[in-house]
């Protein structure tokens, strides 16, 4: 174990006791992003759906980094083989790297990130160091082909996706790297929305020219990839059981939902069931969404799932599971109540009165007051451009949601937001190392928005994971603090990574108690652990 | 057959040439030669001006051709000679109705009781009320004929607008008047304009049944359950014997979260109004989360025994899954599942709203 830093809170405590919302909406300084999704009277579907957000530490000097994916250039004209323009600086993806003063600097070329290939159009982003050498890679889905950017210590990046045999195809959106068969080597998982290209898109609505829902084009199937742990990854989406069933697939959050010491895989579908992959621990997955009871809702409808964020919000130790949806269904909570059952309890949970009219996409649950208990907070905004006029009801820009999670129950709070947008990405980190947790938006058209915390009084603990046996980044290992449990993941969300160190808000306590099951099944104890620091914990070498 | 033809000429009177026509006429009917059939009784009328069945038959084989403005001179020749001849009344009234002529038609078919006729007539004349009154009977003849169940669907929402622009007109500021206008901005899903007008009328009014049971349903198609749990509530101590005001509460209480509450107010409607499935499957999710799973039991396999092939139907079994499913009911929970997805195969996925 060894400390890294500690800071003392710094922030405003007295406009938090004053009941200031809990976030700042700030610029981000030095970032120039403009998120071209664009949109086109032929309302290709595409369109609509990007764009992912990493907020990593590419440089590993302590500071979080962003990673911004652009969409690319849409004609009215786009046919097969597509052209998106994307060697035009303008629909690159983009690296900024933060400096010390909290301002961010363009390193996209230098990081050799700039062109993404003419042929993608951008999705979202998955961060996991593959190789272990220290240095988080990057993983970028588009419609199109995949790539896979290996990290190489120095500040730039170099695509491997042809060595490492990760390129996909057709439409991927959400990804995210873990260990599915705990042999310290990252895997990947991919999700396919569906079997669409310009050539057979089509137009919905009548009069009303709108998008059209995903039952209109053929289902798809999901990707897995095997890390060999030489550089190259396998395909096992068939062998492994993934592709057993198709899937109209957006997000995909990763963990152990019954504790068997292997990881499993939730996948948000949209416009139908859900789907639950329990790891059977021998390469293989079987899809138990219907018996688990995480397919449908209560009323055994289906779901436009969206983002889905795969942690426990009632501090009972076990991973629950959260779908952001489109209006008029509600943000669905399976509450996992053990034995590898969960009950819908979006109602129970306050979830009824406050997602019923909303469009979900980015997800997750973290503790932003550091009061001990996960909030909930959405990226917003629907499908549809012209949703208003349509039904007056809804809207295609919102505000992002913020719940706060009172002992199990979210209530709607401030979020100092007051702009409405067209909110799609969402990726959690604390980017000003204050112990209090921010989050980033993509917003389609526009600039990323930050929404940094405001801070307060309690304590919190961050954890970064050094794992030596599991993966380096520890991602699948179950962290307890003073009763709390996180999933040691930066996947999850919508299209985005999240940091990956793991932030727990301590309330008053000025102690923790760490408890970590690492993914090799080692179990590692540390008491009396002081709050308000970043904490690194290596894994023990030997049992 | 024939024999009975010539004895039946016989008796009309006419010269033997126009008779000859007329049989001409009716023998080429019979083998659906039209044509033949209107020069032979044109003919006959021809030779006989005064052959009053001449005239009803052009007229009728005209009709036959779907020429109906051609049918009305000689029917209504052949009612100038023979003023009561009940085939002509029907046949000029269907002809003259299809030329738009309905003020004309209408004493024609009311001559015959042709009802069908007559209330399509009225709706034109507007005459909602009169035609409402025809279509339901004529539907008591024909009961789920599916013209006739149009009609008296069209009849009725005419006559309900018809009604309602009259109060517009003439108490364009009373509760009646701003509840109609709420009704028809909630139709349009224009939300707020609805709540509006629904409190004004509430202003005027605050006795009057219904309108709390409406404004609440305004507020819980905005999702605004508070709100809506309140009208409801109001709407209950108004109408404590209205067991639709009592589930709209349980369903308002349900969807906060608040269910051992949604489960009195379930229970209560149940009471008031047994056996109503979207009450009784209500009823069992608010048992199911307040842990009466029995409860939930009774009443989600009284839903499946009250419909069987419905969306209903579907989410019963989808609940009961989930409860033998938590209660380790293996068995059950699997059997209810595969009814679950049996039915969505036949009825299709239950959606939502």
């Amino acid at each position: 174990m060894a400390r890294r830093f500690s800071r003392r809170n710094f922030l405003n405590q007295a406009a938090l006791a004053a009941g200031a919302p809990i976030f700042q909406v700030k610029p981000l300084r030095g970032i120039d992003f403009l998120l071209q999704n664009s949109p086109t009277p032929r309302k290709f579907l595409i369109e609509t759906m990007p764009g992912g957000i990493a907020l990593f530490d590419y440089n590993n000097d302590g500071l979080l980094d962003i990673f911004m994916v652009n969409g690319g250039h849409i004609t009215e004209a786009l046919r097969v083989p597509e052209n998106f323009e994307r060697s035009n600086p303008r629909y690159w993806n983009r690296l900024y790297r933060q400096n010390r003063d909290g301002s961010f600097t363009d390193v996209t070329q230098a990081a050799g990130l700039g062109n993404a290939g003419n042929g993608n159009y951008g999705m979202g982003v998955a961060v996991g160091d593959y190789d272990n050498d220290g240095f988080p890679d990057l993983f970028v889905t588009n419609y199109g082909r995949n790539t896979l950017y290996h990290n190489n210590g120095d500040g730039t990046f170099t695509d491997v996706t042809a060595k490492a045999g990760v390129a996909g195809g057709g439409w991927s959106v959400s990804a995210g790297f873990f260990d599915f068969d705990n042999d310290g080597h990252l895997d990947l998982f991919v999700t396919r929305y569906m079997e669409w290209d310009p050539d057979h898109n089509k137009i919905c609505g009548g009069d009303w020219h709108t998008y059209c829902p995903p039952g209109a084009f053929p289902a798809t199937t999901c990707l897995l990839y095997r890390n060999r742990g030489d550089g190259t990854f396998e395909d096992v989406s068939e062998r492994s059981g993934i592709t057993a069933k198709k899937h109209r697939a957006l997000g995909a959050a990763f963990a152990d939902y019954d504790g068997d010491g292997f990881t499993d895989i939730f996948v948000s579908n949209d416009g139908m069931q859900q789907f639950l992959f329990h790891n059977n621990g021998n390469g293989t997955f079987t899809e138990v969404g219907l018996d688990a009871g995480v397919a449908f809702t209560a009323d055994g409808k289906g779901l436009s799932g969206m983002g889905a964020v795969f942690q426990d919000y009632d501090n009972d130790g076990r991973p629950d599971i959260i779908v952001t949806v489109l209006p008029r269904e509600i943000y669905s909570l399976y509450h996992n109540d053990g034995g590898g059952v969960f009950t819908y309890q979006s109602l129970e949970a306050g979830l009824g009165t406050i997602t019923s009219l909303s469009s979900g996409w980015g997800v997750g649950l973290e503790d932003l007051d550091n009061d001990g208990w996960k909030d909930l907070l959405v990226a917003q905004g629907h499908v549809l451009d012209n949703v208003q006029q349509i039904d007056a009801s809804l809207s295609y820009k919102e505000a992002p949601l913020l719940a706060l999670n009172h002992q199990g129950k979210f209530e709607r709070a401030d979020s100092g937001v007051t702009t409405p947008f067209a909110a799609r990405g969402l990726a959690f980190g604390d980017l000003n190392n204050d112990g209090w947790m921010d989050a980033v938006l993509s917003t389609l058209g526009g600039p990323p928005v930050l929404l940094l915390n405001r801070g307060g009084g309690n304590h919190w603990l961050s954890i970064q994971l050094r794992g030596t046996r599991s993966n380096r980044d520890g991602f699948g290992a179950m962290v307890r603090v003073n009763g709390q449990t996180r999933f040691a993941t930066a996947a999850g969300s919508y299209l985005c990574a999240n940091d990956k160190r793991l932030h727990f808000g301590l309330g008053t306590a000025s102690k923790a108690t760490v408890e970590v099951a690492w993914p090799s099944g080692v179990k590692q104890t540390l008491n009396d652990v002081a709050a308000d620091q970043f904490l690194e914990v290596r894994e023990p070498e030997h049992s | 057959m024939r024999w009975l033809l010539y004895l039946w000429l016989a008796g009309q009177g006419g010269s033997p040439e126009a008779l000859q026509h007329l049989q001409a006429g009716l023998q080429a009917r019979q083998q659906h030669q039209v044509d033949t059939e209107i020069a032979e009784f044109r003919k006959a009328t021809e030779l006989d001006p005064k052959l009053a069945d001449a005239f009803v038959n052009l007229g009728q084989a005209y009709m036959e051709k779907h020429e109906y403005g051609a049918a009305i001179a000689p029917l209504k020749r052949a009612l100038e000679l023979s003023p009561d001849l009940p085939v002509a009344h029907q046949l000029l009234g269907y002809a003259l109705l299809s030329q738009g002529y309905a003020a004309e038609a209408l004493p024609h078919l009311e001559k015959v009781g042709a009802r069908e006729a007559m209330g399509i007539a009225q709706i034109e004349l507007g005459q909602y009320s009169e035609a409402v009154g025809n279509f339901s009977a004529a539907l008591s003849q024909r009961p789920g004929d599916p013209d006739l169940l149009y009609y008296l669907g069209h009849s009725s929402g005419l006559l309900s607008k018809s009604a309602i622009d009259t109060l517009m007109a003439t108490h364009p500021e009373s509760a009646r008047a701003h509840q109609a206008m709420a009704q028809n901005y909630y139709a349009l899903r224009q939300m707020p304009q609805a709540e509006t007008e629904f409190k004004e009328a509430i202003r005027l009014r605050p006795e009057l049944p219904g309108l709390h049971l409406e404004l609440g349903q305004v507020y819980a198609n905005s999702a605004q359950w508070p709100k809506a749990e309140e009208e409801f509530r109001t709407e209950v101590k108004l109408q404590p014997g209205n067991a639709e005001s009592a589930y709209r509460l349980g369903n308002a209480l349900l969807q906060q979260g608040k269910s051992q509450e949604a489960l009195v107010a379930l229970k209560r409607s149940n009471e008031l109004k047994p056996d109503m499935p979207e009450t009784l499957y209500s009823l069992g999710k608010a048992a199911s989360v307040a842990g009466e799973p029995g409860l939930a039991e009774k009443s989600w396999l009284r839903v499946v025994e009250l419909e069987k092939e419905t969306a209903l139907a579907a989410q019963s079994h989808f609940g009961l899954a989930a409860l033998y499913r938590k209660q380790g009911k293996t068995a059950k929970a699997q059997q209810e599942m595969q009814e679950f997805q049996r039915l969505q195969n036949t009825i299709g996925p239950p959606r939502s709203e």
